[in-house]
C-alpha cells in the first residue's frame, strides 16, 4: 500500500465519472438520477449485500434479473419529460392550483345540485368508485418502480404512482361534495366499494386489476400496465367519461377528468419510449412484450366492454360499441407509438 | 374560496381495501413481503398516522422547499465559501455525500415496498409521499455534490460509493438492506422510520447543520436543514406499525428493535463518530460525539421505546461503554487505511485535538494516545512507510467493519479481540458478542462474505493491495491521505531538533 501512495494524477472530472466520456455537459436530470439503483451494479453475486438465497434476493433475481425483456444497458433510456423531484412538484403544483380554480369555479354546491337524477347516478357509478381502481394501479406503480432495472425507469413510475394518489385524492375530494349536495341520497360517499365489489359492470375490471397486482415480472407489468390497461380502461374512464360529461353540461367533471387525463400522456411518453429502448436494445424483446399484450389485450377488452354499457346507459350517451372500438384505438396507438406494431 | 378542509374529505382518500375475490388475499400480499406474522388482518384498520397531508398539500409545501434550497444554492454560486473551508470540515461532507445519497435513493425503494405491500392503504399513501421525500432527499445531495466534482474528485463517490466493493459502502450495504430490503414491509417499517430515521438519521440531521453552519459551510447547512424538515413526516410510517406489532407480537418488535439499534449504532460510530471528533476544526466543535451520543440518542431512545412498552436492550451497557471506544478505535483504523477510503481524514490529534480529547474522554490517552504516539513519531522521523497498512484488517462477519473497534487496547472488559463462532465447519469471526448473536439468530439471511473472506476465497485478483484497492473502486487520485498534510505532527517535533 505504501507504493500506492505517491502517485496521485491530478484529474479534472467534470460530471459523474459513471457517465462516461459525455461529449456535452449532463443535465440537471441526468446528474440526479443517473445509476443511483445499487441492486443492479455489475460484478454482484446478489441484488442485496445478504445470503443470495434470501426471499428478496431471489425474488430480484426472479422477476427483474431473469424476466424475459431484457436490455444490456437499461440506464441508456430517458425519460421524454425529463423529470426531477423539483420539477415533478413544482408542474403538479401548478396543476393543483387549476385545479383549485376549477373547483372554485364551479361553486360545489350551486353546481352539484343542478346535475339531473340520472347524471348523478352514473357519477355514483363510474366516477366515485375509480378511487379503488386507481389505488389497485398506485399499488402495481410502486409495484413496477421497485422492481424496474434502472434508476431512469424507477423515477418515472415512482411519478406515475404519486400521480395516481393525487388521482385518488381528487376522487376522494368530489366524492364528499357530491355527498353533501346530494345529501346522501344517490349514495355517494357511501356505495363505491359495494359498486365496485358487486356491481355486475365493475367486474371485469376489477379481475384485470387483481391480476394485475399478481403480475410479479417487472416487464409483465409495465407492458400490461401502462401499454394495455390504462391505455384502454383511461380511454373509458378519464377521456371518454371527460367527453360526456362535457356533452351533458357537466363541465366540472369534464374539466377535473381532463386534467388528470395530461397525467396519464405524460405515462404514456415515457412508456411509449421505454418500449423503444427495449427493443432497440434487443430485438427479441418486440416479440416478449407482443406476447403479453396478447395475454393482457382480451382481458382488457372485457373490462372496457363491461363498463362501456354504463356509459351507453346515459341518455343522450355514446353507442357502446363505439366507446369499445375508441378504447381499443386508444391502445392500438401507445402500442403503435411504442414501435410492437405498424 | 379556498378547498374544503382537509378533515372532511381525507378519511375517504384512504379508505381503499376490498375483499379480494380474482385472487388470493396471501397472493397479492406475500407473507415474506407483508410480515403479517400473528397480527389479524383486521388490526390493519387502526393504522393511524398522527401527521396528515394531502396531495395538493404535499406538492405546495415541497415546492416552496425546493425554491428555498435551491436559491440558496445558487446565490452562493459565485461565493468563495468552499474555497475556504477547512479540509477536514470538506472530509465530514465528502463521507456524508458518498454514504449517503445512494441510501437515500435506496429509502425510495423500502418505501415504495411498503407503498405495494403495506397492509393498510392508509400506510401505503403515506409510503407513495415517503418514496417522493427519499427521492428529493438522494437528488437534493447529489445536485449539491456534483457541484464540486471539478474541484476535487473526491465528490464523484457521493454517485459512485454503492456501485464500488469499498471496505465501508460494504458495510453500509449489509446494514442498509439489512433494514429497507430484506425484510418484510412490518419489520422494515419498524427498522427504517422507527428506530434508524426517528432515532439516528432525524437528529444527526440536526447536529450535522449545526456544524455545517458552525464551520461556514452555508450550502451544505442548508441543504442538510432542508432534508431534515422531511423526515418528521415519513419516520412517523414507524409508530402505528410498531404499536400494532406490539400489541399482537411484543417479542418479535422487541429483536427488530433491539437489533436494529445495534447495527445502527456500530454504523454510526464511523459515519458520525470520527467526523465530530477529529475531522471537524476543534473550535468549531459543539459537542463531543458521545455527548451527542448520550444527550440526543441514547436518552431519546430509550423515552421512545419505553412509550410502546418495550424493554432497554440486553446489551445497554456495552453500547454505552462503547461511546468511550468505538468511533475512537474506527477512527485510528481509517487513518491508518486511508488508502481505502474516499475523502482525507484529518487525523485530529494535535496537542490542542488531544487535549480536547482528553477532556471529553478521561480514558483516551490509556488506550490510544500510545498509538497514536508511534504514529506521530514515525511520521517525523520520515518513516511514512510505517504509517501505512501493508494487510487488511480482519472484519466482523455482522457489522462488516474491522474486529477490535468496537473494543479498545488496555480495555479489561472489552479488549481487542475476536468473538468467534463455528458453524457448519466454518469459523465466523465477530467484533463483538452482540454482533455475533445477532448473527445467530438471523444467519439464514445475513451470511455474506466479509473482503476478507472474498480475498481468501480467491474472488479479489490479483490479491495483493494493489488489486484489492482496485477491487474497492478506488482510483489514485481519489484514495485517501491525511487532511492536513500531516502537519499537525510537527508541533510534536522536540524544539530542539525542531531548530536544528
Amino acid at each position: 500500500m505504501t507504493d500506492v501512495m505517491p502517485e496521485r494524477p491530478a484529474r479534472r472530472l467534470k460530471t459523474w465519472s459513471s457517465l462516461g466520456k459525455l461529449r456535452r455537459l449532463p443535465s440537471e436530470y441526468e446528474i440526479v438520477t443517473h445509476g443511483m439503483n445499487y441492486t443492479t451494479r455489475t460484478g454482484r453475486f446478489a441484488a442485496l449485500e445478504s445470503n443470495p438465497t434470501t426471499p428478496t434476493n431471489m425474488w430480484f433475481l426472479t422477476y427483474r434479473d431473469h424476466s424475459p425483456l431484457r436490455a444490456e444497458d437499461w440506464s441508456g433510456f430517458r425519460d421524454p419529460d425529463e423529470l426531477t423531484y423539483r420539477k415533478y412538484v413544482t408542474i403538479q403544483d401548478e396543476q393543483e392550483t387549476v385545479v383549485e380554480g376549477i373547483l372554485d369555479e364551479y361553486g360545489p354546491l350551486a353546481h352539484d345540485q343542478s346535475l339531473e337524477p340520472e347524471w348523478i347516478e352514473f357519477l355514483s357509478t363510474v366516477f366515485t368508485p375509480t378511487r379503488f381502481p386507481a389505488h389497485a394501479l398506485q399499488m402495481s406503480t410502486a409495484y413496477m418502480a421497485q422492481m424496474a432495472p434502472s434508476s431512469y425507469i424507477t423515477n418515472c413510475a415512482l411519478f406515475a404512482g404519486a400521480d395516481l394518489l393525487r388521482r385518488v385524492s381528487l376522487v376522494a375530494y368530489r366524492t364528499r361534495q357530491l355527498n353533501d349536495a346530494t345529501s346522501g341520497v344517490a349514495g355517494i360517499g357511501v356505495r363505491e366499494r359495494e359498486v365496485w365489489q358487486a356491481h355486475e359492470a365493475w367486474q371485469p375490471a376489477r379481475q384485470m386489476l387483481e391480476y394485475l397486482l399478481v403480475a410479479y415480472d417487472w416487464g409483465e407489468c409495465f407492458t400490461a400496465m401502462n401499454l394495455v390497461v390504462r391505455p384502454s380502461l383511461d380511454s373509458v374512464l378519464l377521456t371518454q367519461a371527460a367527453e360526456l360529461a362535457h356533452a351533458g353540461h357537466d363541465e366540472l367533471t369534464w374539466l377535473l377528468l381532463s386534467n388528470l387525463a395530461a397525467d396519464w400522456a405524460r405515462v404514456e411518453r415515457w412508456s411509449t419510449g421505454l418500449a423503444r429502448h427495449a427493443i432497440e436494445q434487443r430485438g427479441e424483446n418486440r416479440e416478449v412484450m407482443l406476447h403479453w399484450i396478447d395475454r393482457w389485450a382480451p382481458r382488457a377488452d372485457a373490462a372496457v366492454s363491461s363498463l362501456a354499457g354504463l356509459l351507453a346507459a346515459v341518455p343522450g350517451g355514446p353507442d357502446q360499441g363505439e366507446v369499445v372500438a375508441n378504447a381499443v384505438a386508444a391502445r392500438d396507438r401507445v402500442i403503435a407509438a411504442a414501435g410492437i406494431t405498424g | 374560496m379556498a378547498r374544503m378542509p382537509r378533515e372532511q374529505w381525507y378519511d375517504i382518500a384512504r379508505d381503499l381495501d376490498w375483499e379480494l375475490s380474482y385472487v388470493d388475499h396471501e397472493a397479492v400480499f406475500p407473507e415474506w413481503h407483508s410480515g403479517q406474522g400473528k397480527i389479524p388482518r383486521e388490526a390493519w384498520a387502526r393504522w393511524d398516522e398522527s401527521y396528515k397531508i394531502s396531495y395538493p398539500e404535499y406538492v405546495a409545501t415541497q415546492r416552496e422547499k425546493e425554491a428555498g434550497a435551491y436559491s440558496v444554492k445558487a446565490a452562493l454560486q459565485k461565493s468563495k465559501v468552499f474555497d475556504q473551508l477547512d479540509e477536514g470540515w470538506k472530509s465530514v461532507a465528502k463521507e456524508h455525500f458518498g454514504a449517503t445519497a445512494a441510501i437515500e435513493d435506496m429509502a425510495v425503494y423500502a418505501e415504495l415496498r411498503m407503498a405495494r405491500f403495506g397492509l393498510s392503504p392508509a400506510w401505503r399513501n403515506m409510503a407513495m409521499f415517503g418514496a417522493l421525500d427519499e427521492t428529493r432527499h438522494a437528488q437534493i445531495g447529489l445536485q449539491f455534490a456534483h457541484e464540486l466534482v471539478g474541484k476535487d474528485p473526491q465528490y464523484d463517490w457521493a454517485n459512485k460509493a454503492y456501485q464500488t466493493n469499498e471496505w465501508g459502502i460494504i458495510a453500509a450495504r449489509a446494514t442498509f438492506d439489512g433494514m429497507m430490503m430484506t425484510p418484510n414491509v412490518v419489520d422494515t417499517a419498524v427498522q427504517l422510520p422507527f428506530t434508524f430515521e426517528t432515532g439516528f438519521s432525524n437528529v444527526q440531521f440536526v447536529a450535522l447543520a449545526a456544524d455545517a453552519l458552525e464551520s461556514g459551510d452555508i450550502n451544505f447547512a442548508n441543504m442538510i436543514s432542508s432534508i431534515q424538515t422531511d423526515e418528521a413526516r415519513h419516520a412517523q410510517q414507524g409508530g402505528p406499525t410498531l404499536e400494532i406489532l406490539m400489541e399482537h407480537d411484543p417479542r418479535r418488535a422487541q429483536w427488530i428493535v433491539d437489533k436494529t439499534f445495534w447495527t445502527s449504532a456500530r454504523l454510526f460510530a464511523i459515519l458520525t463518530g470520527p467526523g465530530m471528533d477529529y475531522y471537524t476544526p476543534v473550535e468549531m466543535r459543539k459537542q463531543s460525539y458521545k455527548e451527542f451520543m448520550q444527550e440526543w440518542i441514547a436518552e431519546q431512545f430509550l423515552d421512545q421505546i419505553r412509550d410502546y412498552g418495550l424493554k432497554r436492550p440486553w446489551y445497554w451497557d456495552e453500547f454505552i461503554a462503547g461511546l468511550d471506544t468505538w468511533h475512537h478505535s474506527l477512527h485510528l483504523g481509517v487513518w491508518y487505511w486511508r488508502p481505502t477510503v474516499w475523502w482525507k481524514p484529518q487525523g485530529g490529534v494535535s496537542p490542542e485535538e488531544r487535549e480536547w480529547l482528553n477532556e471529553k474522554y478521561p480514558n483516551w490517552e490509556k488506550q490510544f494516545g500510545w498509538m497514536w504516539d508511534v504514529i506521530i513519531e514515525n511520521i517525523n522521523s520520515g518513516r511514512m512507510e510505517q504509517t501505512l497498512p501493508e494487510t487488511l484488517p480482519w472484519l466482523c462477519s455482522l457489522c462488516h467493519l474491522p474486529v477490535g473497534t468496537a473494543a479498545s487496547p488496555n480495555n479489561d472488559k472489552y479488549p481487542v479481540r475476536s468473538y468467534p463462532l463455528k458453524h457448519n465447519g466454518h469459523t465466523y469471526h465477530f467484533c463483538s458478542r452482540t454482533c455475533r448473536q445477532i448473527w445467530w439468530e438471523d444467519k439464514d439471511t445475513l451470511h455474506d462474505p466479509t473482503v476478507i473472506e472474498r480475498l481468501l476465497a480467491g474472488e479479489i485478483q490479483p490479491p495483493t493491495v494493489e488489486g484489492i484497492l482496485a477491487w474497492m473502486g478506488l482510483t489514485p487520485d481519489v484514495m485517501g491521505d491525511d487532511a492536513y498534510g500531516y502537519r499537525w505532527a510537527k508541533a510534536y517535533v522536540p524544539a530542539a531538533a525542531a531548530a536544528s
